[in-house]
């Protein structure tokens, strides 16, 4: 009960970061500040993931997050090539 | 409502900012980022709601493959939008 709990407190503090992320992206005057607002809720989803799988005591739930970080890296790679200029 | 409800109702406010902000934007590449950002969430609160398998789904299609598939468009025709 109380380690559910903590899990669950710091799922919530993950998630007001994310919600700092959001305004950044949101207010972002340049693409890059935006796509690195992006990478930052990733790591933060992926983060929340793992956290959430130690709280339900799932094991399967972790793998979920192991994929979602490998398939997040492909989003952000597009739009780094895509401001590099190369992607032709 | 409990702690998990609580949760569920911040990512969801998290997903309808993050699709209104894909709306809003005039830039098409910040509304793709802003649109990736919110499939993201979306995929958090399937995963909230203890579905992995749609979760995984989710992540695969709206992360990866629709932020390429859009950004290579965008590539080929223009990056502002017309007024």
């Amino acid at each position: 009960m109380i380690a559910e709990l903590s899990f669950g407190v710091a799922a919530a503090v993950l998630l007001a970061f994310m919600c700092v992320s959001m305004l950044r992206l949101a207010i972002g005057p340049t693409a890059a500040d935006r796509a690195v607002a992006l990478d930052t809720i990733n790591t933060l989803v992926v983060t929340t993931m793992v956290l959430l799988g130690a709280a339900f005591g799932q094991v399967i739930y972790v793998d979920v997050a192991i994929v979602y970080a490998l398939l997040s890296f492909v989003g952000t790679l597009y739009i780094a090539r895509y401001l590099e200029g190369g992607l032709k | 409502m409990t702690l998990w409800g609580v949760l569920q109702v911040i990512t969801l406010v998290l997903v309808v900012v993050g699709a209104a902000l894909a709306v809003w934007l005039r830039d098409l590449l910040a509304a793709v980022i802003a649109l990736a950002a919110s499939s993201l969430l979306l995929s958090l609160e399937f995963y909230l709601l203890q579905a992995p398998d749609v979760a995984i789904a989710e992540a695969g299609i709206g992360a990866a493959l629709t932020t390429a598939i859009y950004i290579l468009a965008i590539r080929k025709t223009r990056r502002k939008e017309e007024e």
